[in-house]
């Protein structure tokens, strides 16, 4: 039962006393994902007592942006080497992640919420649980329409799905519209939001969905879930499942 | 003798411990001008320095942990398991290798905390040091993990070996085949620095054998800001 599993993970992880909610921010490169959470840092920092652990691949660029936007004091933004694996950093091997956040919730005290930036990987990469309470997936307009189509577990199934840059649209021939209907279709009921830096009213949507998971947080209501490695997929035979059902295993080639 | 999937699992880079975040100190020595011929030989030069003073450090503590008792074993002898540590300590003159060593060895310590939460000599390593330098963590695992002292000493040295090997495949122009064949090409190495290693009595008795170029090279690491990877 990977559910079950998951949830006794998250458990184990929680310190005596309330931890901070652990808020993973994943997407291919460049699409926009440090410049979310210095928004998020913008909007949010005043309110409640936030940290960032960046994840970059090669150079510490992401943890400097924010360092140099000036949202958070610099000692709260931590970077965290990879060795060149940002998918295993947020996947298969999170300890470094988890004893960075670790750090920052002991130093930090009490801490409402710890985002950690992946280092940008392709469309599997999904955050395990056992690192993050949610999760948000990030894509771009000038990454392609047709991204959002392709799907993958976090377009399809991470808490959030950010189409950002949509004020780029007209300028890479993308139809923002169609794209997050796109998106929308493939999300089952899970939230798309179309983000620009130029619409205020998107990026205090953005804030508040943040601050009601939060919420959903601190009240136990809010599970972490698992958007897995595999998207549901189509045979030559024409049977579409899922591997939810672990006995159910065959080759993908 | 067979050997204990602990020892295959604690030799096994898929364990998840933050092995993927060190390069042994391959980035800054190619940084430097280290040639990709060369990294044979400064896998051997790891192995018979800092390798023989951590291996005989992750003996120790093995020892010091009531040896392969297995996970339900008592022995520990906490303060043989300190004077190990202490004395590990003072043989790492470089500040950016102690942290990063701490920093292994916290990830060692999770996974065990986990496992066996309640085990004397797990309780032990944790109140040793919130981030205990790795190879006495290591030695604590592999002795709950039931590894004999001489699968501990051989699965330290190989661990140095290959982490050089498979961070030389992210770092430089290297054909995968090939390190696979630097780590083979060290088990005549990695025999004899175990063989001395195990041959060490106590924490007095600990070789102090230092790389001073690789501390060198550790603390231009720190200063980096273009790096793959933390040490």
């Amino acid at each position: 039962m990977p559910e079950q599993q998951n949830t006794d993970t998250a458990a184990a992880n929680t310190s005596e006393g309330r931890r901070a909610m652990r808020l993973g921010v994943a997407g291919p490169v460049g699409t926009g994902k440090s410049t979310l959470i210095a928004t998020l840092c913008r909007e949010l920092a005043e309110q409640i007592s936030m940290a960032v652990v960046t994840n970059d691949i090669y150079t510490d660029e992401d943890a400097r942006l924010l360092r140099a936007a000036g949202v958070l004091p610099v000692e709260r933004i931590h970077a965290v080497e990879t060795g060149a694996c940002p998918h295993t950093a947020i996947r298969d091997d999170v300890t470094p992640n988890l004893l960075a956040v670790e750090d920052m919730e002991a130093d930090f005290a009490p801490l409402d919420l710890v985002v950690v930036e992946s280092g940008g990987d392709n469309l599997t990469a999904t955050f395990s649980p056992a690192l993050a309470d949610a999760q948000i997936f990030c894509l771009d307009v000038a990454g392609g329409g047709d991204v959002a189509r392709k799907g993958g577990p976090g377009i399809e199934r991470a808490d959030l799905l950010v189409v950002n840059k949509t004020d780029l649209a007209p300028h890479v021939g993308v139809d923002a519209e169609r794209m997050v209907a796109d998106a929308t279709e493939s999300r089952g009921g899970l939230p798309v939001l179309a983000l620009s830096q130029q619409d205020d009213v998107s990026i205090k949507a953005l804030a508040s969905w943040v601050l009601q998971v939060l919420e959903d947080h601190r009240a136990g209501i809010h599970v972490p879930r698992d958007p897995g490695p595999m998207a549901p997929h189509t045979h030559a035979d024409g049977t579409t499942h899922t591997h939810e059902d672990a006995d159910h295993g065959h080759e993908h080639g | 003798m067979t050997t204990r999937l602990g020892t295959l699992l604690l030799a096994d880079a898929r364990l998840p411990v933050g092995g993927h975040t060190y390069s042994a100190g391959l980035e800054p020595a190619l940084a430097d001008g280290l040639t990709v011929d060369r990294i044979p030989d400064y896998i051997a030069a790891r192995l018979r320095t800092v390798g023989l003073t951590e291996t005989a450090a992750s003996v120790l503590a093995h020892r010091a942990a009531g040896g392969a008792s297995g996970p339900d074993g008592l022995g520990i002898d906490a303060g043989a398991l300190a004077d190990v540590h202490d004395a590990l300590l003072a043989r790492s003159p470089s500040a950016p290798l102690r942290d990063i060593s701490g920093l292994l060895g916290r990830g060692l310590v999770r996974l065990a905390s986990r496992l066996w939460p309640e085990h004397p000599a797990v309780k032990a390593l944790r109140n040793l040091d919130r981030s205990p330098q790795r190879p006495v963590a290591l030695g604590v695992v592999a002795a709950v993990m039931g590894s004999s002292e001489d699968e501990t000493a051989r699965v330290a040295l190989y661990d140095d070996a290959q982490t050089v090997a498979s961070a030389a495949l992210k770092l430089a122009p290297v054909d995968p085949v090939d390190a696979a064949g630097w780590v083979l090409g060290s088990e005549g190495v990695i025999a004899e620095v175990a063989a001395e290693a195990l041959a060490v009595r106590d924490a007095d008795d600990m070789p102090a054998r230092t790389a001073p170029q690789i501390e060198g090279w550790s603390l231009e690491q720190q200063n980096r800001t273009r790096r793959i990877f933390v040490a």
